[in-house]
């Protein structure tokens, strides 16, 4: 189960991610995501704090935007993961691309 | 043996019936001759008697047989059949009268012999008629038997045969006995008469014909009828053979019945429209509640719908809307009405209540038909019918009529249940269509599971200085689980695993693809940071956009027992070293093959050595296997493996793998079923050779 709700802010939108990304619901986050690029967001902020379980597919959702945030110069940041997702990201080596903090206030200072 | 011979009843009966009424004309006539020349050879009268019984039997005989070989005869035929026999006895009798007539006041009219041949003709004529009349009107009585009627009529058949001998007893004298004989059989005939089952099953052009017919019957019986009791008053001279109780309640019964069948079947007529509809409609029924077969499609089930309901409600105008896949509306079977006529007509009614409550939406729009006035020039009311499948809409039939309030309650439910019979139908024809795709699937399913246990090796290259063990397992039908090996010559070995991102038939795709770059790639015998560096730059042109493959690559030399090692992203490898008795996880940064799919991606690879000894293993697996959870929700975890390890170092490579699975199975409980692949390599350092 997931649950995505999005929130906006003047100068970022936040993406809080409730519950389990798999292979089943991966496209709901990617069509989230995609949405917030082509309405032209510059910053967006990933809660995960309520994130227990990320799979492949989840994965591969966040991995396939990086160039085109690279591209759009969108900036996306992660924070609040528990460490057992911390780590899936980790093992990937997404969090070598992807800008991944502990809280709100480190993700904003960014 | 003895062998009865096939006695045919017909030929006798009509043989035998012939041949006593020649008997009994000769009898008679001999009688009348003594009479008129007074000789004293005076026949008793009983002869005659005994003579027209065996007559009366015979005839009824073959009548019963003759109808009864034409069993399969419609109601038609049986009542012309009747009529014909009465136009052949009136025809007969009419003759008789013309030929006297014609005769005048000529000696030969007066002759009473020759009279009383005649009298014989008619009365035989006439007993025919009677007859076979009632035995067809036993069959009409009988058409739908049940007890009751069955006994009813035997009884009047006791009645009847009983009526025979009755002349014995008074001499056919109209006394009181006669009159209430004839009452008795009279009011027997009346009770019966009201058996008329079969008039509503003759269509409209059917009834006029038979009414025709029945007229025909009833002038013909009232002319007999008359014909002989002028016989009856004129015939001193001779024995009366017509006034006799048998033949007048034949003549009362026949009467009677064609007179209750013409009545009815005249004031049936303007109903009989209403039967012809309701048995239209339940072959309708029929034909919409048998499923589609195969090679025909849902089109004709709603074709048959279009066309019972606009029969069953007589309207002027339909057209069927179907909700597509898309959600767009097609106007499909569109009857009497034009295009333009019918665009503007949908208008309306759209912006009209209450057609325009109808909501596509509505879950509950099962049986709810829309019914109203139409505020049009042509068109006076309108009823649309939602076609529900699984609460879901698909499409609404538009029924118009260019009288006001067209649609009654009867129309409304037949059309009901027309559509409810015909949504089953469809839908069991989608089922049906989707059961034989889905065993298609499955059966493409069983090929790829094929193919991609086919691609997990069979044999694993080792020597003697290590053992190595494989298994994998995959929770879908198709996995994304890898590993290989390849002997690279001198005591050196490629170890490879992987584990492809998504899973099923794509995963199993890409886990090919992978396989197909080791090989390629190992032929040039890279390092592992090579290796790394070249499949990313390989899968990154074969790869989805959002699918990656972790993998892990080990150059494994068992002459300086050194392992070299890179990893993509990949769960870190499990490293137990014996002389210390302790198991770690190899730790090394890296990026899983397809993440990043440019030059940068070097930058990321990185490359690591490690020395092993006698007694040392090495535990290659995917994240199945971390990742398996119990029913808390728990996984199974990096920690637990470790123990597992640490247990069991003491075993073969095989033993080692075999108690992993089971220490995993055991922790999330044999109930619940994998919800990933996992893959397992355990690699046992033996003692090096010499």
């Amino acid at each position: 189960m997931l649950k995505i709700e999005t929130k906006h802010d003047s100068n970022f939108t936040t993406l809080h991610l409730i519950g389990e990304v798999d292979a089943s619901n991966s496209v709901e986050l990617d069509e989230h995501i995609s949405g917030l690029v082509d309405s032209g967001v510059q910053k967006i902020l990933v809660d995960g704090s309520a994130l227990e379980y990320i799979s492949s597919a989840g994965l591969g959702v966040f991995m396939s935007y990086i160039e085109d945030f690279q591209e759009k110069n969108i900036s996306l940041v992660i924070f609040g993961l528990n460490e057992r997702v911390y780590q899936v990201f980790r093992i990937l080596g997404l969090d070598q691309l992807i800008q991944i903090k502990s809280d709100k206030e480190e993700a904003l200072r960014v | 043996m003895f062998k009865l011979p096939n006695l045919n009843i017909g030929k006798i009966s009509l043989l035998v019936a012939i041949m006593t009424w020649l008997a009994l004309l000769f009898v008679d006539i001999t009688r009348l001759f003594g009479k008129i020349n007074q000789l004293d050879s005076q026949i008793a009268p009983e002869v005659s008697y005994i003579l027209q019984i065996i007559f009366f039997i015979m005839v009824y005989l073959f009548f019963h047989h003759s109808i009864q070989k034409s069993e399969k005869s419609n109601f038609l035929d049986l009542i012309w059949r009747g009529a014909s026999t009465g136009l052949l006895a009136t025809g007969v009798s009419l003759l008789i009268s013309l030929f006297y007539f014609m005769l005048g006041d000529s000696r030969l009219a007066s002759d009473p012999i020759l009279k009383n041949i005649f009298y014989h003709i008619d009365f035989g004529f006439i007993t025919i008629f009677l007859v076979s009349s009632t035995l067809l009107w036993k069959h009409l009585i009988l058409y739908q038997k049940n007890k009751r009627i069955v006994n009813q009529w035997q009884g009047f058949e006791i009645g009847l045969l009983v009526s025979m001998f009755f002349v014995f007893f008074n001499q056919n004298s109209l006394d009181y006995s006669f009159l209430f004989g004839l009452g008795v059989l009279v009011i027997f005939g009346i009770s019966l008469s009201v058996n008329l089952k079969w008039i509503p099953y003759l269509t409209f052009k059917e009834k006029w014909k038979s009414i025709l017919y029945l007229v025909v019957i009833l002038i013909s019986s009232s002319y007999l009828f008359i014909q002989i009791l002028s016989y009856s008053s004129s015939i001193s001279p001779y024995l009366n053979l017509t006034d006799n109780l048998f033949l007048l309640s034949l003549f009362a019964f026949v009467f009677i019945y064609s007179l209750f069948s013409f009545l009815v079947t005249l004031f049936n007529l303007p109903t009989s429209s209403v039967f012809e509809q309701k048995l239209v409609e339940a072959i309708n029924f029929q034909r919409l509640s048998q499923s589609i077969k195969p090679g025909q499609n849902e089109n004709q089930v709603l074709d048959i719908l279009m066309d019972s309901c606009m029969s069953a409600a007589y309207v002027d105008a339909a057209w069927l809307e179907i909700l597509d896949v898309n959600g767009n509306k097609n106007v499909i079977h569109q009857r009497f009405v034009g295009n333009k006529e019918r665009m503007e007509l949908q208008k309306l009614i759209e912006e009209t209540k209450p057609f325009s409550d109808f909501r596509w939406d509505n879950r509950a729009n099962d049986s709810k038909t829309l019914i109203g006035k139409l505020p049009d020039f042509k068109y006076k009311s309108a009823m649309i019918v939602p076609l529900v499948i699984h609460k879901k809409t698909l499409g609404r039939i538009y029924l118009v009529k260019e009288v006001k309030d067209g649609f009654n309650k009867e129309m409304i439910n037949i059309i009901s249940t027309f559509v409810g019979q015909a949504c089953i139908s469809v839908e069991n024809y989608r089922l049906l269509n989707e059961a034989l795709k889905n065993e298609r699937y499955k059966e493409e399913l069983l090929i790829a599971q094929r193919v991609q246990r086919s691609l997990l090796p069979s044999k694993l290259h080792h020597d003697d200085s290590f053992q190595i063990h494989g298994f994998s397992e995959a929770a879908d039908e198709v996995g994304g689980d890898y590993y290989e090996t390849q002997e690279l010559g001198e005591g050196k070995f490629a170890i490879i695993i992987g584990d492809v991102s998504g899973k099923g038939t794509s995963a199993a795709f890409n886990m090919s693809q992978m396989k197909g770059v080791f090989h390629s790639l190992v032929q040039l015998n890279p390092s592992p940071s090579e290796f790394l560096i070249k499949a990313n730059a390989a899968l990154s042109h074969c790869l989805e956009k959002n699918h990656f493959i972790t993998t892990s690559y080990f150059v494994l030399d068992t002459v300086s027992q050194v392992i070299t090692y890179s990893r993509a992203g990949h769960c870190p490898t499990l490293f137990f070293k014996a002389k210390e008795n302790v198991s770690e996880y190899l730790s090394i940064d890296g990026m899983g093959l397809g993440v990043l799919r440019n030059k940068m991606y070097e930058k990321y690879v990185h490359q690591k050595d490690v020395h092993y000894e006698e007694g040392d293993i090495m535990i290659l697996f995917t994240d199945g296997i971390i990742e398996a959870k119990n029913q808390e929700g728990e996984e199974f975890g990096y920690e637990r493996l470790k123990l597992s390890v640490n247990d069991g170092h003491a075993l073969t490579a095989s033993q080692i793998q075999q108690k992993i699975i089971e220490d995993m199975y055991e922790f999330i409980g044999s109930s619940s079923l994998p919800d990933d692949d996992y893959s397992l390599l355990v690699i046992k350092f033996l003692q090096k050779p010499q």
